[in-house]
């Protein structure tokens, strides 16, 4: 069974591990990603990620399609976490089912790599000093 | 008989802090294309940089030449940042 979508509620990685879960496959590739400590060497207390939400998960939907037509792999789950969220929280999730490990590697690594590339999904850094940034904004760089 | 139309623009991360709203509605001569709202009524707001940032229409990514219509929504996206 394959998952894309967004979430305001903490991502289940049990949810993940049943949808991809089939006799057949004998590899999964868990990518999780987490709201680090610090960004570029500065202090942070954690993350707001805003979304366009209708477009965003329109293109999860089309990265899992695309996923599942260039790599031999049988599940995908692709879920982004929206919202305040604290050091340490999981703010997205990756996984793929496969017959075997080559392609469930390749394809967990492709599908991070596309949703940081392309879903319309931005990060406001809460500095641990108080203020608010958001990344890649030009006229953050102060 | 000239007529005018509206369309919902949508603003996310720095550019609604740009823009100091989320959503904006901007009436427009009828047959406006995507690169004319943008020239006309955001960069002056956005900053120049955001010629080179994507844009949507009714949530699918739309090119500049892209005729707007009444009640379409346009969305600004400035480099994404997820993950």
């Amino acid at each position: 069974m394959d998952i894309m979508r967004l979430t305001e509620a903490p991502i289940d990685v049990n949810e993940a591990l049943a949808a991809i879960a089939d006799p057949a496959c004998g590899a999964q590739a868990f990518f999780l990603g987490l709201v680090r400590n610090e960004f570029e060497g500065r202090a942070s207390a954690g993350i707001f990620y805003d979304a366009y939400v209708g477009l965003a998960e329109k293109e999860l939907v089309q990265i899992g399609q695309e996923l599942k037509a260039e790599f031999d792999i049988r599940h995908v789950v692709l879920i982004h976490r929206v919202g305040d969220l604290p050091v340490g929280t999981a703010s997205v999730l990756v996984a793929v089912a496969s017959g075997h490990r080559p392609e469930a590697f390749r394809a967990a690594r492709e599908g991070i790599d596309r949703i940081k590339a392309r879903v319309p999904i931005w990060k406001q850094e809460h500095w641990a000093n108080g203020t608010d940034s958001w990344h890649d904004d030009p006229s953050a760089l102060t | 008989m000239d007529q005018n139309i509206s369309v919902t623009t949508l603003f996310f991360s720095f550019a609604a802090d740009r823009m100091n709203a989320r959503e904006v509605s901007v009436p427009l001569p009828k047959g406006s294309t995507l690169g004319q709202l943008i020239a006309e009524h955001l960069l002056p707001r956005l900053g120049s940089e955001s010629q080179d940032w994507l844009f949507s229409v009714n949530q699918e990514w739309a090119s500049k030449d892209r005729i707007l219509h009444d009640g379409d929504e346009v969305a600004v996206i400035p480099p994404v940042s997820g993950g």
